[in-house]
């Protein structure tokens, strides 16, 4: 009897550790943990930054999940159905062919298009290359102005300016008098795509640029609208056999494409019901932010804008330090893509941001996938973020007191 | 019949079948079944998706008399079911090695 109650006690031991302590010691014991303390497994190390989970998501405007319904769609062209949709003397190549007419179908019925002003590309970029330098260098005896806007991606703007090096020069406008001057009006539609229903009669267009990643659709697939009436001309920038009727050469990816079509079909179909809920996600961040901070500025106009994304700045909390504490949210600052340089966005400045302001901002990006929990802790997150680095500022300490910055004279070192 | 066998010969039979309107019973186990699916889900916003997705459609659905409609939105419902149950065996496989910080951390 008494051995077996030896043999019980280091169980005891093992099990109930702080019964078995005078109170003294017990006090300095450390309290055992309610759950087991995190593996390796459950820490995420990057780049110096740990983070326990993958962050949540709030940078839908540099790309978006792949839909699981893309994904389905596309599966098969990975798996059995590989044929080029070139080829003309197998099923391999029919199949592959009848899926991608019917993606561009698909797209074109997105934006009230006709199927045969649909063009496979790699991707909005390279649209925006195809139509700034295809329809001015197919024009170049004819006309060289190019008209475009300061808020463009950086790849239509470097197209422009490509096309200044060989003799046409810019200006400065906006594309809606375009139609009535018989002008082709392109616009990038990548980040309006499935947001805002587009109809290319309507609103006179030209030429488009679309996207498949920003539609929830795979990276690495775009479309290109070109009208057939009245026709507009491009001048091919990439050469070989001719496909896409010689607008773009090279394979058409078959899966990638698949994926871009159902995409849009999805779009079409959710377009409505994403919208309304986006933009009441969008209501209830900035509500948010706004009913706990002060001093914040959306950038950008509130009535013009697509929903889903929201642009802010808090004053005195530099962008780069909040992001940096934000690393349980992934989102970016200011308008990226030129994120590698430490100029404030040109894109921002052009919409009127003082240069202070604008590195500040931060970019939220709402989508399809988003959820009310997830826009509950983003404003947790930022907030007590916001709060911490004002606490740490003397400009804000200054401003509290009544000081107005810009009258400061600041000494010369 | 185990459940797999169950819903595999209502998906074959629901294939071959010409789509009728459905009862409230069966409206209902579609619905069920589309919760289910998403509860299986790993990733967190896929899973919240349609399990929203499913409950609004249903929800919005909910006054449609006309037996065609019923009949064209309950075969739309099945398809999405089924693309559900696929997608839901491939995010299995590559399930990343840390989960999202919604289903983690309390603040």
């Amino acid at each position: 009897m008494a051995r077996n109650l030896i043999r019980r006690l280091p169980i005891l031991y093992q099990n109930h550790p702080h019964r078995l302590f005078s109170s003294a010691t017990a006090a300095v014991a450390p309290s055992p943990s309610p759950s087991p303390s995190p593996t390796d497994e459950e820490i995420v190390e990057m780049k110096g930054v740990k983070v326990s989970g993958r962050p949540l998501y709030m940078d839908m405007q540099a790309t978006t999940p792949v839909d699981p319904r893309v994904l389905d769609a596309m599966l098969p062209f990975y798996l059995s159905r590989f044929g080029n949709p070139h080829s003309r003397t197998h099923l391999y190549g029919w199949e592959s062919e009848a899926a991608v007419e019917t993606a561009r179908a698909q797209v074109a019925s997105l934006i009230g298009a006709n199927p045969k002003e649909i063009f496979f590309t790699s991707g909005a970029t390279e649209c925006n290359n195809i139509s700034v330098k295809g329809v001015m260098r197919f024009y170049r005896d004819k006309k060289r102005h190019v008209i475009t806007t300061q808020t463009e991606h950086k790849c239509v703007l470097d197209s422009c300016r490509h096309l200044q090096q060989e003799g046409f020069e810019p200006l400065e406008e906006i594309g809606r008098i375009c139609r009535e001057k018989g002008v082709p009006f392109h616009t990038d539609g990548a980040q309006a795509l499935g947001k805002i229903p587009i109809d290319v009669e309507k609103m006179g267009i030209a030429l488009m640029s679309l996207s498949g990643h920003k539609i929830y659709g795979p990276k690495g697939v775009g479309a290109l609208y070109l009208r057939r009436r009245p026709r507009v001309r491009v001048e091919p920038q990439m050469s070989g056999g001719g496909q896409e009727r010689g607008i773009r050469s090279g394979t058409v990816p078959t899966p990638l494409v698949v994926g871009m079509g159902a995409a849009c079909e999805i779009a079409a179909k959710e377009m409505e019901y994403d919208t309304r809920r986006v933009t009441s996600l969008q209501e209830r961040l900035l509500n948010g932010i706004r009913s706990r901070l002060d001093e914040v500025v959306v950038n950008g106009s509130m009535e013009h804008r697509y929903p889903g994304n929201l642009n802010l700045s808090f004053a005195y909390v530099e962008g780069e330090s909040l992001l940096m504490g934000l690393k349980e949210v992934a989102v970016s600052s200011g308008s990226a893509c030129t994120s590698a340089s430490l100029e404030p966005s040109y894109v921002l400045r052009a919409l009127g941001v003082d240069e202070d302001m604008a590195h500040t901002s931060i970019r939220f990006g709402i989508g399809r996938f988003t959820t009310e929990a997830e826009i509950d802790r983003a404003i947790e997150l930022t907030v007590q973020q916001v709060e911490k680095l004002r606490n740490m500022s003397p400009l804000y300490e200054m401003a509290k007191a009544g000081i107005d910055l810009k009258s400061i004279q600041w000494a010369q070192h | 019949m185990d459940r797999a066998s169950v819903l595999s010969s209502m998906a074959s039979a629901a294939a071959t079948a010409v789509a009728a309107s459905p009862s409230r019973a069966e409206a209902l186990s579609l619905l069920r079944s589309l919760l289910r699916t998403a509860s299986k889900f790993n990733d967190y916003n896929v899973r919240e998706y349609i399990k929203r997705r499913s409950l609004d459609a249903f929800r919005e659905n909910k006054s449609l008399s006309d037996p065609s409609s019923l009949a064209s939105a309950f075969s739309d419902g099945k398809a999405q079911l089924e693309v559900a149950k696929r997608q839901e065996v491939v995010y299995s496989l590559y399930a990343p090695k840390v989960k999202s910080i919604m289903e983690i951390k309390k603040l």
